[in-house]
Parts: C-alpha cells; sequence; structure tokens
C-alpha cells in the first residue's frame, strides 16, 4: 500500500431495489486527503454510494474497497466510515458532551480519555462551555458542529457528508462552507461530499463527480466541469452556460455565460442575434437572459456597469458572440 | 376597553367537567369522609372518628394483601414489558407497514369481548383437568395446579394488560428516527449496544407508560386474582369486596379504596418523572 494508491475503489458496482437501479454501475477511485463532492438531481444514486460505502447498504454487484480491503461483507459498525447527516441524526437524549463521546465509548475508549477527546474537539469547533446543553438549546448551527465533532472524534481517515449544509441559512452555509474547508486540509483525511449544490461543490471539492440515473456522467476538477461539460446533461444541470448547435450535425458546443459577450450593434459574423428577455442578480453578477434564433434560451453574465451602458429594453435586439477559446465541443448527449 | 367575554370554549369543556365532578371528585370525597363514618347495626352513620383508619392499617392482614398487591402489579408490568418487548420490536422494525397495521388491528381486537369472559376460558384451560395439562401428560408432564394460584392471576393480568402494552410499545418504536438507528451502527454500536444506548432511550416514554398501565390495571383488578388466584392470598379489591359483605364495612372499604388511590398517584407521578423527566 503507498500514498498513491486510492483509499476508495469502488469497482463495477451495481445497487437495485427490486427493479429500481440506483446505482447502474460505478467505478470510481478516490485518493488520500482528497475532498469529493458528488453531485446530481434528486434519485441519481449518489446518496445510495454515500451509503454503500458507509456500509447502511450493501451492493448488490460489484466490489467496494478501502486501503485495499473488500469491504462488502464488512457490518457498518466494523467500518472507519463516519457519517453526517443531512438531518444531523443528533440522539436527543444525550447532551452535547456525550454526543461526541458516543463513538469513542463503543469503542471502548476510558472515561477520562473520552472526556478529554471530547472536550478537545469542542473547543475545535467553538463549542467549550456547551458540554452540557440538550440538543435541542442548540441553534442549527452549532448542532451542526457538534455533528461534526461527533464524527471526528475518532479520528477517522475519511469522513463522509451527505447533504449537511441544506436545512442550513445561506449566511451560515457560506460559514460552515468555511469551516469544512479548514478541517479537511488541517486534518488531511478524506472527504466524501454529497450534494445537490453546485455553489456547495463548486466552493469546496478538489474534485467533483456528476451523477446521472445511477451512472457517473463526468468527474473532473470544478473549473473543468463547469468550463467543459461533457454532455448535455452535465451542461443542463451545472447550468449558467449556453448549448449551441456545432459546425458539423448533430454536434454541440457549450458556452459558459460569463464568457458571452452582449454589444448593442452587429459586429459582424459568428454573432448571435437574441432579444433581451429578463435579467437576474445572481451574486458575482448579472445574468442576462436572451431569446436566440429558433426560440433557443441564451444567457450572458455581464457586470452591473455594462447592465448600464447596455440598458436592455425587453424585446430589444442585441448580438452575442464568444472568442473562439471560450467555446467548447461536448462529446455525445 | 375590557374583552368581550367568550362562552364557546367553555361550553365545550363543560362536559368533562361536569362529568370529573359527579363522577370523579364528588365520590372521592364522599369516600374521604366515610372513611370516617360509623357502622352500628348494620347501617353506616355520619361521623368523625379514625377507628377505621385504625382497624385497617393496624392489621396485618391489610398490608399482607397491601403488598402482594403491589408485588404483582409490578411484577406484571416488568413481566408484560418483557414479554412484549421482542413482539413490538418485530412489529416496529422487522414487518411492512401493512403488516403492522393488521397488527395493531388484531391487538385491538381481544378488547371486544369483555375481559370476564376471557379469564372464564382460561378457568376452563389452566383446570387441573383442562386441556393444558391434557396435553403436558401426554409428555408425561404435571399435572400441575395452575388454577387459584398467583400463576394464575399472573396469566390472567397478561391477558388484560399484553395488548395494550404491546400498542403502546410497538408505536413508540416505530417513531424513532430511523437515522438514529443508523447513526449509532456507523459510530461504532453493535446491534446489542444499538438497543441498549439508543432504541431504548429513544423510545423511553412509550415503554415507561406501558410498564405504568400494565401496573396500574393489574394492581385495581379484581377478576384475574378472584377467578385465577384463587383469592389467595386477598389483593386489596378482594379486600374491598370482602369487607363491604362482612357487616356492611363500607367505611373500612373506603380507607383500603383510598390508600390505592394514593398508592397509584404516587407510582403515576414518579412514572410520568421518570419518561419526561430531564437528564442531567
Amino acid at each position: 500500500m503507498t500514498d498513491t494508491d486510492p483509499l476508495v475503489r469502488f469497482s463495477g458496482v451495481r445497487k437495485t431495489y427490486g427493479t429500481f437501479e440506483a446505482v447502474k454501475h460505478l467505478d470510481l477511485d478516490i485518493g488520500r486527503g482528497e475532498f469529493v463532492a458528488i453531485m446530481g438531481p434528486s434519485g441519481c444514486g449518489k446518496t445510495t454510494t454515500l451509503r454503500m460505502l458507509a456500509g447502511l447498504e450493501e451492493p448488490t454487484a460489484g466490489e467496494i474497497t478501502i486501503d485495499g480491503k473488500r469491504m462488502n461483507e464488512v457490518s457498518a459498525h466494523d467500518r472507519d466510515t463516519p457519517l453526517v447527516w443531512q438531518s444531523l441524526a443528533l440522539f436527543p437524549f444525550l447532551n452535547v458532551k456525550e454526543n461526541v463521546e458516543f463513538g469513542l465509548k463503543m469503542r471502548g475508549v476510558s472515561k477520562p480519555d473520552r472526556h478529554g477527546r471530547a472536550m478537545l474537539w469542542l473547543e475545535r469547533l467553538g463549542l467549550k462551555g456547551f458540554e452540557t446543553r440538550r440538543i435541542d438549546q442548540l441553534s442549527g448551527g452549532q448542532r451542526q458542529r457538534v455533528a461534526l465533532a461527533r464524527s471526528l472524534v475518532t479520528e477517522p481517515r475519511m469522513l463522509l457528508l451527505d447533504e449537511p449544509l441544506s436545512a442550513l441559512d445561506a449566511h451560515l452555509v457560506i460559514r460552515m462552507q468555511g469551516v469544512l474547508t479548514r478541517l479537511q486540509k488541517e486534518l488531511g483525511i478524506t472527504f466524501v461530499y454529497v450534494t445537490h449544490s453546485q455553489s456547495e461543490a463548486f466552493a469546496m471539492a478538489d474534485r467533483v463527480v456528476i451523477m446521472g440515473h445511477g451512472e457517473i456522467a463526468q468527474i473532473g476538477k470544478p473549473q473543468e466541469i463547469f468550463r467543459a461539460p461533457k454532455n448535455r446533461f452535465v451542461a443542463e444541470f451545472v447550468g449558467r452556460n449556453n448549448i449551441l448547435p456545432g459546425k458539423t450535425p448533430g454536434q454541440e458546443i457549450v458556452v459558459a455565460a460569463d464568457r458571452m459577450q452582449v454589444s448593442a450593434s452587429d459586429p459582424g459574423e459568428g454573432a448571435l442575434p437574441a432579444e433581451f428577455l429578463s435579467e437576474e442578480f445572481a451574486g458575482t453578477g448579472i445574468i442576462c437572459y436572451f431569446e436566440g434564433p429558433e426560440g433557443v434560451e441564451l444567457k450572458a453574465q455581464v457586470t452591473e456597469d455594462q447592465l448600464e451602458n447596455l440598458a436592455p429594453e425587453p424585446g430589444q435586439r442585441f448580438w452575442l458572440t464568444w472568442a473562439p477559446g471560450a467555446a467548447h465541443v461536448m462529446a455525445g448527449t | 376597553m375590557s374583552k368581550r367575554f367568550d362562552a364557546y370554549p367553555y361550553v365545550w369543556r363543560l362536559p368533562l367537567l361536569i362529568w370529573q365532578g359527579l363522577f370523579f371528585v364528588g365520590p372521592l370525597i364522599l369516600m374521604v369522609a366515610m372513611s370516617f363514618w360509623l357502622v352500628r347495626n348494620y347501617r353506616m352513620e355520619p361521623d368523625f372518628v379514625l377507628k377505621n383508619w385504625d382497624r385497617m392499617l393496624g392489621r396485618d392482614y391489610f398490608w399482607n394483601a397491601y403488598w402482594v398487591t403491589l408485588w404483582r402489579a409490578t411484577l406484571a408490568g416488568v413481566l408484560a414489558s418483557l414479554i412484549a418487548f421482542p413482539a413490538s420490536y418485530a412489529l416496529a422494525f422487522r414487518v411492512s407497514e401493512t403488516t403492522r397495521r393488521w397488527a395493531i388491528f388484531f391487538l385491538i381486537v381481544p378488547f371486544f369481548t369483555s375481559y370476564l369472559v376471557r379469564v372464564y376460558a382460561w378457568q376452563v384451560l389452566l383446570a387441573e383437568s383442562g386441556p393444558i395439562n391434557a396435553v403436558l401428560g401426554f409428555g408425561g408432564l404435571g399435572p400441575f395446579t395452575m388454577l387459584n394460584s398467583g400463576f394464575g392471576a399472573m396469566v390472567g393480568y397478561m391477558t388484560l394488560v399484553l395488548p395494550l402494552v404491546v400498542i403502546l410499545q410497538t408505536f413508540s418504536l416505530a417513531a424513532i428516527d430511523r437515522n438514529l438507528i443508523e447513526a449509532a451502527w456507523n459510530l461504532g454500536a453493535s446491534p446489542r449496544e444499538t438497543l441498549f444506548q439508543v432504541i431504548l432511550p429513544a423510545a423511553r416514554i412509550g415503554l415507561i407508560l406501558g410498564a405504568t398501565f400494565a401496573f396500574i390495571l393489574s394492581f385495581g383488578d379484581f377478576v384475574s386474582p378472584f377467578y385465577l388466584g384463587g383469592s389467595k392470598p386477598p389483593t386489596l379489591s378482594i379486600l374491598i369486596i370482602d369487607t363491604t359483605k362482612s357487616g356492611q364495612q363500607w367505611p373500612r372499604a373506603a380507607v383500603v379504596a383510598i390508600m390505592m388511590i394514593a398508592t397509584l398517584f404516587v407510582a403515576a407521578f414518579a412514572a410520568v418523572g421518570a419518561a419526561y423527566g430531564r437528564r442531567k
């Protein structure tokens, strides 16, 4: 076993429930110290994948190995794969410290040792002074951190997270993203993060796995997924881009919205004429929506200054252009 | 500006208040008063003497009956909880929603027939020459004396309380968030540890209420200790019957009844405290 060998390997993994194929065929390596986000729409098999890794579901076929060891038959409680649930699943009948100590207690760690390690993690996550609080006396963000402390106190090699931020307020999500990325870098352990939120996945992950219909649609760095989606499914799921017909029949190209230039006069060949529809403030800029040839919806991201200069009116005609390098030719549909 | 008096909510609350007042608080006050009355020539006369209290609480036969009743009711609560739990667990975690619904339905069916009728059935089954001893006889066992014993009474208590305890336990177990159970496994708890560290604490309220109902129903029951236990030894409910029959001693029976109600109040408060109480 060397450090370059993957920590986790899914080989030909399949999971069916009756006639329903939750995961059709999965080959995936996850490296040591890597932050991997598995992303996709509801029912794409991402949560099933995570649950199989934790031993909460057994694969119908294929093999899952951790550190080269076959895990298929290893029951959940014999694995070192702590999971942070969407609902957090904190024990309501235990206080904060008892929740954090739970995993240590199950591993037979002595009481003083348990106490020391739990207190260390509570302090690390800014929960000092909350040890004896009941779970229902905590705010959403505090509960989140208790769940993290409970999972990390046993010093696992990887942490699994199942949409852990989806129940939080928007401002807390950003803050928790910071907490998670910092923790992951400090601990140097593997994070496997399941989410349907692109902003979360793109903000934190080293590598993003896009799943659709029980299969991997694309694996890559956030930037790659965004700039160079492999197919229409990924391009549409990622959004904020334009899917256009390519030069040869059947071919499609994709241009990210922030690579699209808008001009009020026809700049010449290659420009797409389009009618302005509406604008939407999107945090990092403003997304303008247009109707292009044959009713296709087009998007272009502009700055506030650009928007003021253009002063678009609904129905007004504009021309959209992009640099040759900005267009990515998609492999298939 | 004063708020207009709204009679509406009070009208709806009234029937319950009247019912409780007429048939619970009223008789209770009457009973307490009666415990200080005297019986002369088989007739009750209002009075204020401590003689009844002195007579009942000063006698061994009262205390013997008291401890027997308390012990049996406690045993019934514990036994019913233990017997019911595997069934409740299976219904909550191992079967489909449809099967669970049918099971709950069949657990309600016993209440369709009078408890007394079911106890009579047990009299036949448990008799010295009854079917159970006959079957055991084929195996060269017995015959066992099951009727008119503590065992017989306990069979009766279980007949009374088991379906209810299973229903209460099943509901409380089925209501546990499945993520909590998975979280326990995920954190390294074996199935056994999960049961004791997570499932039992999470279902605490329902489990304690189930045991409490079994205790309360068994504590006050007259039918099982009389028809299956053979009044040997007498329980408090049998003592009340005996006391009223012998010499019209209603005031002394009132003393027994008040002691029973006081005991049940203490037990119920303790149980609710244990079920809903905050852990430190």
